[in-house]
């Protein structure tokens, strides 16, 4: 059930932004995002988890750029967002190796699977609110604000940072 | 990197870039990684208190032998979505059978057992802690915890069973026992004549002598038979009993060691063991069960070892066992234990060397070509002439070939007086 749901969302993650990027004319980055899912997959089986942080990064920054030079909004954000089930669907697989027969390994994966599945409608909707919803004008207040929390929220990460 | 972390770094990272190129749809794409992060966080486990016991099915076992481990963990704090809750074997151990990990939830309040199989070879093993990861469905804030459990299991050396052990040190105790006392007193064997005295048995009067005077009678006087200190020296240095390839002849030192403890305890003996490796580990004399538990549970810990200081016996601390006692020393030997040894001997100790034989050891293992089968040979002699001298010497020697079972081996060499064997000529 898990390794069904991994696969779908790295091909999730990687056809929507080949999809994207192919709207928008850089057909040239298609073979990259189809060797990003065949070496995505390659990896998981051969038991190199660590490989799905590096695809998470390589589809955020590959989503990241899309926005920046105009690319179709939704690709992107389904790009990312099957990058981000992609990296959580390989860490949980590692997990259940840990299991043992006797356990509720099913029971785990469906639980597993509500949960994330909630997150990630939750994660998209609220996603594609803030994109459908425009604010004509951002009152120079609210722009503080956001800057002030920004600020804040990076302070709070270097402290974190610190202890490693 | 924990996961929360590099999320939170690709949140900032978009939020940054937003800013930077003042384009609100990247904080469109960092809202799913902010959601993840917010769910997991609101759903990880408030307060995380488990307990845990543990229950060996036998905490004294032979080497090999199964050993069921079961665990029971409840939860005393708020419900756990997914625990990771991983029993940490003492090294050494393996699983037999059953599985000692375990992932799964656990409700407030709920327990869960499991058990699993273990076995492992003789040494004492400590069981402290559980290693429990908890964390959300998410897995956004995973914590380690330990929950302690803590167990002891000996896997102590097989005992093989020996009915007797014939020793004659000079000096015996005062309790009864089996050991002849160079004294006149009860016992069974005939120790001398002396003048009958009132309360002497009349069976015990011989008439033979007495016939010879008029007016005064003999009686036979049979040795006191008694107890005696016994100290069982076990050789673990690593030169003597390490081999290539791993071969060792120590497993089968130390199950001589245990043999002669329990069966010298067994006739009443008050019984000592110095383990003589890289440090001296000592075992203060006693007496019955007790005594034999003591000696096993330091047999189960004894190791080899390497020191420079006691690279050879002369350190073996004689002052530690009461004058012209009973020395039984374990040892292959080498070349330079016959100083130290008759050292011991002209102190006026009674020295036993139960000897595994490490020529036939080895050559049982190498391949058998002339050069190897000449040099085996060449050793053998060399070993001959150092037993035939400690032999000479007065110290009592036992070659043991290790492929014969050490209680037939004590059968046929020791269950009688050496003093009887050197009369018969064997």
């Amino acid at each position: 059930m898990t390794i069904i749901a991994l696969v779908l969302s790295i091909l999730l993650a990687t056809v929507s932004l080949a999809i994207g990027y192919v709207q928008a004319g850089a057909a040239g980055y298609l073979l990259g995002f189809l060797l990003l899912a065949v070496i995505w997959l390659m990896t998981h089986f051969r038991k190199w988890y660590w490989f799905s942080s590096l695809a998470l990064l390589i589809t955020v920054v590959a989503a990241g750029y899309g926005v920046w030079r105009g690319f179709p909004t939704v690709w992107m954000l389904l790009g990312a967002l099957g990058g981000l089930l992609g990296w959580d669907l390989s860490d949980f697989a590692r997990r259940l190796t840990y299991a043992s027969p006797m356990d509720d390994i099913q029971g785990m994966e469906r639980l597993h699977l509500q949960r994330v599945g909630i997150v990630a409608g939750l994660g998209f909707g609220l996603a594609i609110l803030s994109v459908v919803i425009r604010v004509q004008r951002l009152a120079f207040e609210v722009a503080v604000g956001l800057v002030l929390l920004a600020a804040l929220g990076l302070t709070r990460l270097v402290m974190g940072l610190r202890k490693y | 990197m924990s996961r929360s972390l590099l999320l939170s770094l690709l949140t900032y990272a978009l939020l940054l870039a937003g800013i930077a190129a003042v384009q609100g749809v990247f904080l469109a794409l960092a809202l799913p990684l902010v959601t993840y992060l917010l769910v997991g966080y609101l759903q990880s486990p408030e307060k995380v208190k488990l307990e845990a016991t543990r229950h060996l099915s036998a905490e004294r076992v032979t080497p090999n032998s199964d050993v069921e481990v079961t665990l029971t963990v409840i939860n005393r704090g708020s419900s756990l979505e997914e625990a990771l809750i991983e029993d940490v074997l003492p090294a050494g151990l393996a699983v037999r059978s059953g599985f000692s990990r375990h992932l799964l939830r656990l409700a407030k309040g709920e327990s869960y057992t499991f058990a699993y199989t273990v076995s492992g070879p003789r040494g004492g093993y400590v069981f402290e802690a559980l290693a429990v990861r908890v964390s959300d469905r998410l897995a956004a804030s995973p914590s380690n915890i330990h929950v302690e459990a803590k167990g002891r299991l000996f896997v102590l050396p097989p005992v093989t069973r020996i009915r007797q052990v014939a020793i004659r040190p000079r000096r015996t105790r005062v309790y009864a026992g089996s050991i002849p006392a160079r004294a006149g007193g009860t016992g069974t064997e005939f120790f001398g004549v002396r003048e009958y005295q009132p309360g002497d048995p009349p069976s015990a009067i011989n008439w033979r002598a007495s016939a010879r005077y008029i007016d005064k009678l003999y009686a036979n006087e049979f040795q006191q038979e008694r107890v005696a200190d016994v100290a069982i020296v076990l050789d673990g240095r690593l030169r003597t009993n390490e081999f290539a390839r791993g071969h060792s002849l120590f497993e089968h030192s130390v199950q001589a060691a245990a043999s002669l403890a329990d069966a010298l305890l067994n006739q009443g003996n008050r019984v000592g063991l110095l383990l003589y490796a890289s440090y001296l580990s000592w075992t203060f004399p006693g007496y019955g069960k007790l005594q034999r538990e003591r000696i096993l549970h330091a047999l189960a810990n004894a190791k080899t070892g390497e020191s420079q200081v006691f690279s050879d016996l002369e350190h073996i601390p004689a002052r530690l066992f009461p004058a012209e006692s009973q020395i039984v020393l374990v040892s292959p030997l080498s070349e330079d234990d016959f100083a130290p040894l008759i050292q011991l001997r002209a102190q006026g100790y009674d020295v036993m060397v139960v000897s595994p034989n490490p020529v036939k050891f080895e050559l049982s293992y190498l391949p058998a070509n002339e050069t190897i089968q000449l040099a085996g040979r060449v050793i053998h002699m060399e070993r001959t002439l150092l037993l035939q001298k400690m032999g000479r010497a007065g110290i009592h020697v036992l070659d043991w070939d290790v492929t014969e079972p050490f209680d037939l081996f004590v059968k046929r060499r020791l269950s009688r007086s050496p003093v009887w064997l050197h009369a018969v000529g064997r």
